[in-house]
């Protein structure tokens, strides 16, 4: 074992470095819709010209063909800037991009691939509906095939960026039959369509790229389908391993730099005595390094993560581990933060606020055990197939 | 950068864990309750003789010269066995006897002639020229040394010289327990804490027994969860008991990369070696007390049996978690540190 990287691998380490440092966007992110949009596609846009998109994806589409490793430095030299992740290019990078690697057709692969590491679209995920969350398989919106398109009628909730998004990987029912994991179709909706209503939510954090959407009558192409008509939970699945696996990457490591940025907030900000400073709390001090030391083993079971991966092809399993502990972590850190602010705690201030905002932080942890899998679905999926207990 | 272990790491494991399952099994504590000794001499230069004690010594000492990570890796395995015998002392006391420059007495510890118990200062100090104060020693049965930890290095004292040893009641059935009052005793043996940090080295050997403890209760929770039967179902099918599981199989999973990654760091001499350190000792001591404690619940009233073995976990994954530091200073001492590398 080692912890070594290869000199490409520093050199590579350093060029991002340099090349975060002159192109990161330095103006804070547009809150509004329009705004939003355009600030994260024009940023994937820049990673795009200089070369820094699809890191491990395929030369074929547009990337740099180089591996997890590569793609976890530029993920840790990001994080070290400071900015918030997820974004409006999640579901195109992390979902639809490496399941349509896996399962879709040259051509469609021609065409979507390249757009996405562009910076070209905004892909959304219309998977959960208001029947069908956890139990995803319990969906229910309807598509009946006629001719050479699918006419898609029902709704889909909890669907990020669906206001400012191009496409949509979408699960619908083709065939209600006696499985309920038989009949789904995974297919890519193009979010102009006519008959589509999008309604945004407002979230807990204030923002509003939480979206339901309304489907009546949309016409989809059939050549649109990825993986074949009533066959879309196969599909489906490889989207959530990749989610459940390396999608959450960049979050991981950005724990680390926000637990950090944790301790030397405690360090200058008064604690509950109102006098000291927090972090000479005994007992904030302690769950600081308690916080520190399960980051840096988050850390570690995500570079065996990575390991594992060079290794496989699809993730296994394993991804809910990891998924269930940083959600679990960063919701203790979500909380932690509140208590070393003191009264402080009392202001509003959005995560995407130079220097990051410890209770917009807060509040958004509470999603980290709720999408991507609920925690206690993650649990199932490792009591079940990691520890093999019955069900 | 490789975190998973190689083809001749899972082979080295797995004649470990087949050596202990077989010549070292965990009835034998029980068995030996009344023992003097935890563990029998013919066991215990058999495993020598496997090469057990001399993992990470140099060949000149008739080691194998191996890594840090490997000698982890067959810790873990120990930890999972719950082995009794002095094995982390004299491999600890193997490799300050190297750096101290006496091969020969590394060599002798090597195989198996010369044990070494471990000794924790209660009060008083150690340094160069020897110790004093009061000690808990554990195992001392058959030692010829105690290794003794201090703030500045570490000793290797002669057992005979610290008088008259009281036996204890110790916690662990597996690990025998006395204390001593020593005026002055010399050490043998004295490595400076700059010349080598052997307490982070204890540290990553202790979290290793640790990651194997957590592992091997996840196991037997997993096991009692799909057999024992109530209310006509297999009580894993509950979620009450499901999900206990995982989160036990979640901890001793981030338990074992983090060891894993203190060990590479020890060894490498990364500039956080000690942050990395430390962070294992705080998440294998909880996954492995949380995991133990989880694992009693689990089996109902069995689990709280002298005849189960579930005790003998949590007993020892106690022991392993007060050894070389105390939570709060592991704590202390990690938020002390610089940021991670
Ligand atoms: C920030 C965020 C972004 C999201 N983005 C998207 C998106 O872009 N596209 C999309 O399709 N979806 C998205 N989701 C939806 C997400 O996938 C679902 O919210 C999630 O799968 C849970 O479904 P639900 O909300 O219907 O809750 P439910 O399934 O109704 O769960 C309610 C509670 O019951 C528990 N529960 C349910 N079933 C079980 C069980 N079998 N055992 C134990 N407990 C159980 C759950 O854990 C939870 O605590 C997003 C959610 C969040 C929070």
């Amino acid at each position: 074992m080692d912890l070594d990287f290869s000199p490409e691998q520093v050199q590579f380490r350093e060029e991002v470095r340099t090349w975060l440092t002159e192109h990161v966007p330095r103006e804070q992110r547009p809150e509004e819709p329009a705004g939003m949009r355009e600030f994260d596609l024009g940023w994937q846009r820049t990673q795009w010209e200089g070369g820094w998109a699809g890191i491990a994806w395929p030369e074929q589409y547009g990337g740099r063909g180089l591996t997890l490793v590569q793609q976890l430095i530029w993920y840790e030299e990001y994080a070290r800037t400071g900015l918030p992740g997820i974004d409006a290019n999640f579901v195109g990078l992390s979902h639809a991009g490496p399941t349509l690697m896996t399962r879709a057709t040259e051509e469609q692969k021609a065409f979507h691939l390249p757009r996405i590491l562009r910076g070209d679209v905004v892909w959304c995920q219309g998977f959960s509906e208001p029947g069908a969350g956890s139990d995803l398989a319990a969906l229910s919106t309807r598509a009946v095939i006629d001719g050479d398109e699918l006419v898609v009628t029902g709704q889909k909730i909890w669907t990020s960026f669906a206001n400012i998004a191009d496409h949509q990987e979408l699960l619908v029912r083709t065939t209600r039959g006696d499985s309920k994991h038989h009949g789904i179709t995974w297919v890519i909706c193009d979010m102009n369509s006519p008959g589509i209503d999008v309604r945004p939510i407002e979230t807990i954090e204030g923002g509003a790229e939480f979206c339901e959407v309304f489907y009546d009558e949309v016409r989809i192409p059939l050549e649109n389908v990825v993986g074949g008509v009533d066959d879309g939970w196969r599909v489906a699945m490889s989207t959530l391993s990749f989610e459940r696996g390396t999608a959450f990457t960049a979050n991981q490591v950005r724990l680390a730099d926000t637990v950090e940025k944790l301790i030397d907030t405690a360090r200058e900000h008064p604690g509950p005595d109102g006098r000291r400073p927090a972090i000479e709390d005994d007992e904030i001090a302690r769950r600081l390094a308690t916080a520190r030391a399960e980051v840096a083993a988050l850390r570690a079971m995500t570079y065996a993560g990575v390991c594992r991966n060079l290794r496989t092809d699809t993730p296994g399993p394993e991804g809910s581990m990891l998924k269930l502990y940083y959600a679990e972590v960063a919701k203790e850190v979500g909380r932690l933060a509140m208590d070393v602010i003191g009264p402080d705690a009392l202001r509003l201030v959005s995560r995407w606020a130079p220097g990051g905002g410890w209770t917009g932080n807060y509040f958004y942890s509470f999603s980290q055990s709720i999408g991507g899998g609920t925690s206690e679905i993650q649990r199932n999926i490792i009591g079940d197939r990691v520890l093999g207990l019955p069900r | 950068m490789d975190l998973l272990p190689s083809r001749d790491q899972l082979e080295l494991t797995a004649a470990a864990a087949e050596f202990f399952s077989e010549q070292v099994p965990i009835a034998g504590i029980r068995a030996r309750r009344d023992e003097p000794a935890s563990l029998d001499t013919k066991t215990w230069l058999a495993g020598a003789e496997l090469g057990l004690l001399g993992l990470s010594a140099p060949e000149e000492v008739g080691g194998s010269g191996l890594g840090l990570d490997d000698e982890a890796l067959v810790f873990r395995e120990i930890g999972r066995a719950l082995a009794p015998g002095p094995f982390l002392g004299t491999v600890l006391g193997a490799r300050l006897a190297v750096l101290a420059g006496r091969p020969d007495l590394a060599a002798s510890m090597v195989d198996g002639r010369t044990a070494v118990a471990l000794a924790e200062l209660r009060d008083g100090s150690v340094g160069p020229e020897g110790l004093g104060g009061r000690l808990d020693v554990l195992d001392p049965e058959g030692s010829t040394y105690v290794l003794v930890l201090g703030e500045d290095g570490a000793a290797l004292v002669e057992t005979a010289a610290l008088g008259d040893l009281e036996p204890l009641a110790g916690i662990d059935p597996g690990t025998r327990l006395a204390s001593a009052t020593v005026g002055a005793a010399s050490a043998a043996c004295w490595l400076p804490a700059d010349q080598e940090p052997l307490r982070l080295r204890a540290l990553v050997l202790a979290s290793a027994m640790l990651v194997g403890i957590a592992e091997a209760v996840r196991d037997q929770a997993s096991d009692h969860a799909k057999n024992r039967v109530q209310f006509g179902r297999p009580i894993g099918v509950n979620q009450a008991i499901k999900h206990r599981c995982a989160d036990m199989a979640v901890a001793a999973e981030a338990a074992l990369s983090q060891t894993m990654f203190g060990a590479v760091a020890l060894q490498s001499g990364r500039a956080d070696r000690e942050f990395q350190v430390l962070a294992a000792r705080i998440v294998s001591s909880r996954a492995a007390l949380d995991g133990a404690s989880a694992n009693i619940q689990i089996h109902g009233g069995m689990g709280y049996t002298y005849e189960h073995d579930a005790h003998l976990y949590l007993k020892r994954a106690q022991v392993l978690d007060h050894l070389f530091l105390q939570r709060t200073d592991a704590l202390g001492g990690l938020l002390a540190q610089a940021a991670a590398q």
